[in-house]
């Protein structure tokens, strides 16, 4: 058939030009092999190619309110493969180039650079660092728009090589608590303990080595694409930290002492507000943040008095004692077998009640209520720490939580002094962050919530991970008992060792602790002082301990040393804190109110002067100047228009200000705001006059 | 025992049983290059667990096998008719992927099957669609094959749209594609002058999607390092060191060391890792295998006794040899860089299913059963084995 045999034929010819291409093919394989065999044996030994990391971008750590506490920031390396510039653009921009390098790293000149280049580019080079420095991210944009290098990668031959730097924009606020991790991925704080988080995952890419040691990338893109790393939000609160640590580093400074450290927490959240820790730096100069006293190993200390809390909590849980109840302290000394329980006044208290032997803070009265009525059974004393859930870690979100220390009945090292002292704080660890957990309980009605400190973790506005508030006991004692323990906190302040803390403004409790330091196997002449407690006792929001440990100089005590710390944060937060102040804001507000002319408060004297003027209200300007900003108090029928000094360089007063007007004028001070309601600034949480500093958010109140 | 095995072969294996071998070759020579070269892959996104892309590879190859053999069970005659429906379906299938399928490199190739989660190239289904169209057509028109306006208009016409939408997203492809047609069309016996005519509208189709599509850069680029030659690109040098170290003999299986640099290791330079692995002597084996398989098909052209069956086969053998020789001349450096996989040995996932379908259908076409039972049922199969051996 000649269709047929036309077809096989035609077959037949294709097929013999395929079998002739694969003899091509056999042919280039031997070709390879024996003829240019040796210089690609020899490439192969030169080329040196690796799968190196791609590190992801870290994340960043925020304050509660969104400031950021840590952050890296991208430097880069300025490379240049002088091959990729065509010829035109190349000898163009060669000239401008080299002079831009010269006056940017100021280290050679035009010329040098110039020649560098060239060289580079008439050897073959591919990969030349022009400049070991590495520049910002701003610069690099600036760069990006030089000569040669506006062509970009593939045109100019420009990299930017990304390196990564840690940065924290409040420097050393809360440094400990944000911690570091080094290059082996040890560390410390929360870059530590939520590393896994924040390292996110590493891409890889396939990287050439080329002369000198440095590696340079194959491809554009990465083979396997970093995942950047999650963000932590955190619960501190930015300004209520900054309060605390100057109020901190101010007392250590004025008693010498060797270290300190301030928990503020929420009580009803847990959260942890502020955490600072200063201790004395190795040269004897100031205080840094090198260890993190609150939670770790060596925060972990017998707490003294503070722990008088859990002992009058066991007692009245035993319906065995009544605050009314007096007991005879005597000349201030108890002997318990060999050993002598002093109470710090000498000759003692005599004969008082039991609120006033916890508001005196007597050692003897307590530990002999609590030995008259534990000490034929001492482990039903123990079984109350274990159920206020102090004998354990409190698993909280940072490494290397200090485990706590008590003695069992029935252990060699349990002697028959153990449980007086006890109940006074002694022959047990603590750390300041436990202490703080029983006291937020007992300010909580006696729900214990485990101390946090990061509330999620996150990428972007993409939450992976929220961290609830964790309820560790639903109650540590009866409401009876949690009111009585409420009423002798409150007492101390008003009658007892902290007396020197008290205000008619709002209440504080809470209770001191002076506990002698235990040194080489001997209790020493040196002390460790605190006080925990919460405020305002009607409705506690925050709870607190300060720690200062050896102060120097006469009055060493917790009530002397840590309480007024607590006092002057307290104090602080209290005049920050909107919603502590609703109360005193409404009566400001009112009496500002009975004016005639309510609406026209503060602003910008032009406009004001004009609405003023068109409605025919009387205005005039006291003083002589004509100022730019001003504040109105209605006189009679008229109105006088008061100079306000916005431009001075503390935080301005906006109260009376439309909000408009107040954004303007905060916000070129470089203070961040944050507002709630309508209408006109009826309240700011930074007073006004107070230095302006970058890192405040305001918060106004409008109404 | 063996008696058997040969009987079960016999009973269930149907058609040339000289290409079954060839595939079942291949495919245990592709599931042990595929485990060798997907280490530095494995290591990368599995963390080390190897078994993952060799339990995967497997299971396609064997996917590809069952297809096969289901589709040399049915009669070929009935593909003329799949053909032509694969061929509408998949000209819509194309231009969604070229709009909204994944990115891979930056061309949309690939479109995700919902249900069984696979991806699959609808050029792949477009590419055997085609081919039997083209087929059926040749076939058709052999009596009047010179008529411009009744045989030729109509194939240069659907050759022209497939390949230029091919083209859109691969042009490697397309070009590809667009040749093994021109072979086709020679041998269905079209006038020359017409076959340089499709090689202009095939052209002006080819360049002008070449500016509409994705990776027309990519391509012109690639072709213009190579002529130039000055530059060996990466992929290349690396494809080059892998071969010419392998010598002879070769390192041994699984002792490739290019495989850690060399891109895709395990498809586009899987040859270079052969050679490497196995040496010369393994490369030319895989040439050989390569060329037998082709033999084969051109051997069912001389055997078919309908012009259909034969222009089916050649179509499609040539289809995949052609591939394969395009895929082995990047390896050695004999053409420019193009992305092709090599047929039966690539590790490509959905794409050995389509391969193993257009060679189930060259199995259909061999059988020669089919062809008699539909032309004359009377002869019996004694009349099949011998058109085989005479062939």
């Amino acid at each position: 058939m000649n269709i047929k045999r036309s077809i096989v034929l035609r077959v037949r010819i294709a097929f013999i030009l395929v079998a002739l291409f694969a003899g091509a093919i056999f042919y280039r394989i031997v070709h390879l092999q024996f003829m240019e065999g040796e210089k690609w044996q020899a490439k192969s030994e030169t080329l040196n190619f690796q799968y190196k990391q791609v590190t992801a971008t870290r994340g960043n750590i925020y304050a509660a309110d969104g400031s950021l506490l840590a952050t890296s920031l991208p430097f880069y390396r300025v490379v240049i493969d002088p091959m990729m510039a065509k010829e035109d653009v190349f000898s163009k921009g060669i000239d401008s180039l080299s002079y831009f390098l010269s006056s940017h790293f100021k280290d050679k000149s035009a010329n040098s650079y110039k020649r560098m280049i060239r060289d580079a580019r008439s050897d073959k080079k591919r990969y030349v660092i022009l400049n070991r420095t590495q520049i910002g991210y701003q610069d690099m944009q600036k760069m990006a728009k030089w000569p040669i290098f506006r062509n970009g990668r593939s045109g100019g031959g420009v990299i930017f090589e990304k390196v990564e730097k840690r940065y924290r924009p409040f420097n050393n606020l809360a440094s400990r608590t944000v911690g570091f991790v080094n290059e082996d991925k040890n560390g410390a704080g929360i870059e530590y303990s939520f590393n896994n988080f924040l390292e996110g995952k590493n891409g890889k890419a396939l990287f050439q080595r080329i002369a000198g040691g440095s590696w340079k990338p194959v491809f554009d893109a990465e083979d396997i694409k970093p995942d950047d790393g999650y963000d932590i939000l955190t619960t501190l609160d930015v300004n209520i930290q900054d309060v605390a640590e100057s109020a901190l580093l101010r007392h250590l400074t004025n008693k010498d002492a060797e270290f300190g450290c301030v928990i503020v927490m929420e009580v009803a959240t847990g959260q942890i507000k502020a955490l600072i820790n200063l201790q004395k730096n190795k040269d004897g100069l100031g205080y840094g943040e090198n260890y993190n006293f609150a939670i770790g190993d060596q925060g972990l200390t017998e707490p003294g008095s503070t722990f008088k809390l859990l002992s009058m909590l066991a007692l009245l849980e035993e319906g065995k004692i009544n605050l009314k109840d007096s007991i005879d302290t005597g000349k201030g000394t108890f002997k318990f077998y060999d050993r002598n329980m002093n109470d710090s006044k000498e000759g003692g208290y005599g004969k008082i009640t039991i609120k006033e032997a916890f508001e005196k803070s007597s050692n003897v009265a307590i530990s002999r209520l609590v030995e008259d009525n534990f000490g034929h059974n001492p482990s039903k004393f123990v079984a109350y720490i274990e159920k206020a859930g102090l004998d354990k870690p409190i698993d909280f979100q940072l490494k290397g939580e200090g485990v706590p220390y008590f003695k069992k009945p029935g252990e060699k090292n349990w002697y028959g002094t153990t449980l007086p002292w006890m109940s006074i704080g002694y022959e047990a660890k603590l750390t300041p962050l436990h202490t703080l957990m029983l006291y937020n309980a007992v300010a909580n009605d006696g729900k214990m919530v485990k101390p946090m400190i990061v509330q999620a973790v996150a990428r972007g506005n993409q939450i992976e991970e929220k961290y609830e508030t964790e309820v560790v006991r639903r109650s540590i004692a009866s409401s009876k008992t949690i009111d009585q323990l409420k009423e002798l906190l409150e007492g101390v302040v008003e009658n007892g060792t902290a007396k020197n803390v008290y205000t008619e403004e709002y209440k504080i409790a809470g209770k001191t602790g002076t506990a002698q330091k235990l040194i080489g196997g001997r209790y020493t002449q040196r002390y460790y002082t605190s006080f925990a407690g919460y405020f305002p006792a009607d409705n506690p929001k925050y709870s607190a301990i300060v720690v200062i440990d050896s102060p120097k100089g006469f009055a060493a005590y917790g009530g002397d040393v840590s309480a007024p710390v607590f006092k002057e944060i307290a104090d602080k937060i209290f005049a920050q804190d909107l919603e502590l102040n609703e109360k005193e804001n409404d009566k400001t507000y009112l009496t500002s109110n009975s004016g005639t002319f309510p609406m026209i408060q503060a602003g910008k004297m032009d406009e004001l002067q004009m609405i003023c003027n068109k409605f025919g209200i009387s205005n005039h300007v006291s003083g002589e100047t004509e100022e730019e900003w001003v504040k109105s108090t209605p006189v009679n029928n008229a109105v006088i228009w008061k100079a306000n000094k916005v431009d001075s360089p503390t935080v301005p007063d906006v109260t009376g200000m439309s909000l408009r007007d107040a954004l303007y004028v905060l916000e070129n001070k470089g203070i961040r705001v944050v507002y709630q309601g309508k209408g006109r600034v009826r309240g700011q949480s930074i007073n006004p006059g107070s230095p302006v500093n970058n890192a405040y958010v305001i918060n106004l109140v409008l109404g | 025992m063996m008696e058997n095995i040969k009987i079960w072969f016999d009973r269930n294996l149907k058609g040339d049983p000289i290409i079954w071998g060839i595939v079942i070759i291949l495919s245990v020579i592709s599931i042990v290059v595929v485990y060798s070269a997907t280490g530095s892959l494995a290591y990368k996104y599995t963390g080390g667990n190897t078994e993952k892309y060799l339990i995967d590879h497997s299971m396609m190859v064997l996917a590809g096998l069952l297809v096969m053999w289901v589709a040399h069970k049915i009669p070929y005659k009935t593909y003329g008719l799949i053909g032509r429906f694969l061929l509408v379906v998949s000209i819509p299938l194309l231009l969604f992927t070229f709009l909204f399928g994944s990115t891979v490199n930056e061309a949309n190739r690939w479109i995700t099957i919902p249900v069984i989660n696979k991806a699959f190239q609808p050029s792949d289904i477009a590419k055997l669609a085609l081919i039997a169209t083209l087929a059926s057509l040749l076939a058709r028109k052999q009596k009047n094959i010179d008529d411009f306006r009744n045989a030729f208009l109509p194939m240069i016409l659907v050759i022209g749209l497939v390949s230029g939408l091919i083209g859109l997203a691969n042009m490697s492809t397309a070009v590809l594609l667009l040749s093994t047609c021109l072979l086709l069309l020679f041998i269905g016996r079209v006038p020359m002058k017409y076959i340089l005519m499709v090689v202009l509208v095939g052209g002006l189709f080819l360049t002008t999607s070449v500016f509409l599509g994705q990776r027309g850069g990519t391509f012109f680029s690639r072709i213009e390092k190579f002529m130039s030659g000055d530059e060996i690109p990466f992929q290349a040098e690396q494809s080059f060191i892998a071969i010419s170290t392998g010598g002879i003999t070769g390192k041994g299986p699984g002792k490739s060391e290019q495989r850690n640099t060399l891109p895709h290791p395990y498809s586009d330079f899987i040859y270079a890792i052969i050679i490497e692995e196995y040496g010369m002597v393994g490369g030319a084996t895989v040439l050989f295998l390569y060329l037998a398989l082709l033999f084969r098909g051109m051997r069912i052209v001389a055997s078919s006794t309908k012009p259909f069956g034969g222009l089916l086969s050649a179509g499609l053998s040539f289809a995949l040899v052609l591939q394969a020789m395009v895929n082995m001349a990047v390896a050695v450096g004999l053409g420019p860089i193009t992305g092709l996989p090599l047929p039966l040995l690539s590790m490509g996932g959905t794409s050995l299913v389509f391969t193993g379908f257009s060679l189930g259908i060259i199995l259909s076409v061999s059988r020669g059963d089919h062809q008699e039972q539909l032309d004359s049922p009377a002869e019996g199969s004694n009349k099949v084995r011998k058109t085989f051996q005479t062939a």
